[in-house]
């Protein structure tokens, strides 16, 4: 069973792509056999971040039916263990993707044999972006630390939970359940989690702590990027304990990843940062960041700085 | 999940019951600083309304709870709500308000406490755990851990027995002003473990940037 990651940030240029793709990098340097997925589907990126500016095929050969399975549209990269599944081809009206299409790209995503999928979302938090949080139990969340982005993530976080919550009440046992919600506050259904679970609870004590027992085993993960001296190191764990407390929900903080002027000149060139500045603090703190967001051990995490050139 | 209306005070700081006046005090100024209205961190969480609520009841959970008289009153209240434990409301004699008063008690006691107490918040404090992921530890990472402890440079040399010009210069990497290697190496045990570190490591770690 694959291990998937969505990766959401809310707004664009808090590095999501970035990450994604650096993280990717030093999964499969690590041995793990990691497929990055565009899921930004208006705008992709991933392709240019990796370096591979012009992939032969897209997403949207798939969805459009130009290939078979899904299969069929990932890329093998230059790094061993890597691969890819580029949005560079896809239709400019892919954004409004019907429901039919969108359902059978979630299923072939989650069929498919990987150690680790990272999806690299788009900004917002329209129903294509939050849908590929149904897919696993596990995201990241990417913020800087500005207060637009801030309340972007907040938003963000918000409609993934409100997701989540309405993704369990589907479960055939808690529908009537969901119904008497629904009939005594529907905006809460839709717009606050944290009214929403308190309500269940009280309609039915019993069900509605198993719903949020299983609420409660979602792995959600915070990573504050382009963290600049001037910035306080405390602003990502204090975001967690904002949404701990208020929302009800559980997240953890998995590190800040430094700013540093050399990314800019990285993905001008198309070359991967991890790589090329191996020793940073930037890769340094992505290290940290992949041991707390699979659990390995520091011994592990630490080995991922010794490139091994294949 | 309480909502904050539903929190006592104890919860709504996040301290125990038994908590010091020190931490009580401590435990205001961290929330202070998560729910003021130029908090980056909660910015756009709360609305006006939300927040100068969770503000006005911080106030009062400080001045009931830093006044012994209220305190005592309000933790009645919890006692007969069966909220809170008689034997786990705080006592003046039974735990001191700060590190430096404890300071009057034999240092290898006093030292030990405050390493018992501080411990746990090292342990769950991710701050603080991100720093010490680090392979090597700076003066400002150390400074770091501190100020997420609450606890002063003077409180610490006062235990540790150690002139607050070397630990200044420890936590300011001015590696002219400290001592000797070995003195250094004595000095970071003492401050590491005066607040709940491991010493081997927090010295080890920030003795590698002198071989550089």
């Amino acid at each position: 069973m694959p291990h998937i990651w969505p990766i959401g940030g809310g707004k664009g240029g808090t590095g999501k792509s970035f990450l994604t793709s650096n993280i990717g990098i030093l999964l499969a340097r690590q041995g793990f056999k990691t497929l990055l997925i565009d899921a930004d589907l208006g705008t992709p990126n991933l392709h240019t971040i990796i370096g591979l500016p012009n992939p032969e095929i897209s997403l949207s050969d798939f969805l459009n039916k130009k290939v078979a399975t899904l299969e069929e549209t990932v890329l093998e990269m230059p790094i061993h263990n890597l691969f890819l599944i580029s949005g560079a081809g896809n239709k400019l009206d892919i954004s409004n993707l019907a429901h039919e299409q969108k359902m059978k790209m979630l299923r072939a995503i989650s069929r498919l044999d990987y150690d680790y999928i990272l999806l690299d979302l788009g900004a917002g938090t329209s129903f294509n972006t939050i849908d590929f949080f149904t897919l696993s139990d596990s995201g990241i969340f990417v913020c800087i630390p500005e207060p637009t982005s801030i309340e972007n993530i907040y938003r963000l976080i918000r409609s993934v939970y409100v997701r989540k919550i309405r993704q369990v009440l589907r479960i055939d046992r808690f529908r009537s359940l969901a119904e008497k919600a629904e009939a005594q506050d529907q905006d809460a259904i839709i717009h606050h989690p944290e009214y929403l679970l308190n309500m269940l609870k009280h309609i039915d004590p019993e069900q509605g702590s198993k719903i949020e027992r299983i609420l409660k085993a979602f792995q959600f993960k915070l990573v504050l990027n382009q963290v600049r001296r001037q910035d306080s190191p405390r602003i990502g764990a204090l975001i967690c304990k904002i949404v701990e407390k208020h929302l009800g929900m559980r997240i953890q903080f998995i590190g800040n990843v430094s700013f540093d002027e050399r990314v800019h000149e990285a993905v001008c060139r198309k070359e991967s940062f991890v790589e090329k500045y191996s020793y940073s603090q930037a890769t340094l703190d992505l290290k940290v960041v992949i041991k707390r967001m699979t659990g390995m051990t520091e011994e592990q995490a630490v080995a991922l700085s010794a490139p091994t050139f294949t | 999940m309480k909502t904050v209306e539903d929190l006592n005070f104890y919860e709504l700081l996040e301290v125990a019951s038994d908590a010091s006046p020190f931490e009580v005090h401590q435990a205001y100024k961290e929330m202070y600083q998560l729910y003021h209205n130029d908090s980056l961190a909660s910015y756009s969480f709360f609305s006006r309304e939300e927040r100068e609520e969770i503000l006005a009841k911080l106030d009062e959970a400080y001045s009931t709870l830093m006044d012994e008289r209220s305190r005592s009153r309000y933790d009645q209240l919890l006692i007969e709500s069966g909220i809170l434990q008689k034997e786990m409301q705080y006592h003046k004699d039974r735990k001191k308000l700060s590190l430096m008063s404890d300071a009057k008690r034999p240092r290898s006691n006093t030292a030990l406490r405050i390493r018992d107490r501080l411990k746990p918040i090292v342990s769950s404090n991710p701050t603080i755990q991100e720093i010490l992921t680090h392979d090597v530890l700076s003066g400002e990472d150390l400074k770091k851990i501190r100020d997420e402890l609450g606890v002063s440079l003077e409180e610490i040399a006062e235990i540790v027995k150690v002139r607050m010009v070397y630990l200044q210069a420890i936590e300011n990497d001015q590696f002219e002003k400290t001592p000797s290697r070995i003195f250094l190496k004595g000095f970071l045990r003492a401050y590491a473990q005066c607040i709940g570190l491991d010493a081997d490591i927090v010295a080890n770690r920030y003795l590698k940037r002198m071989h550089d």
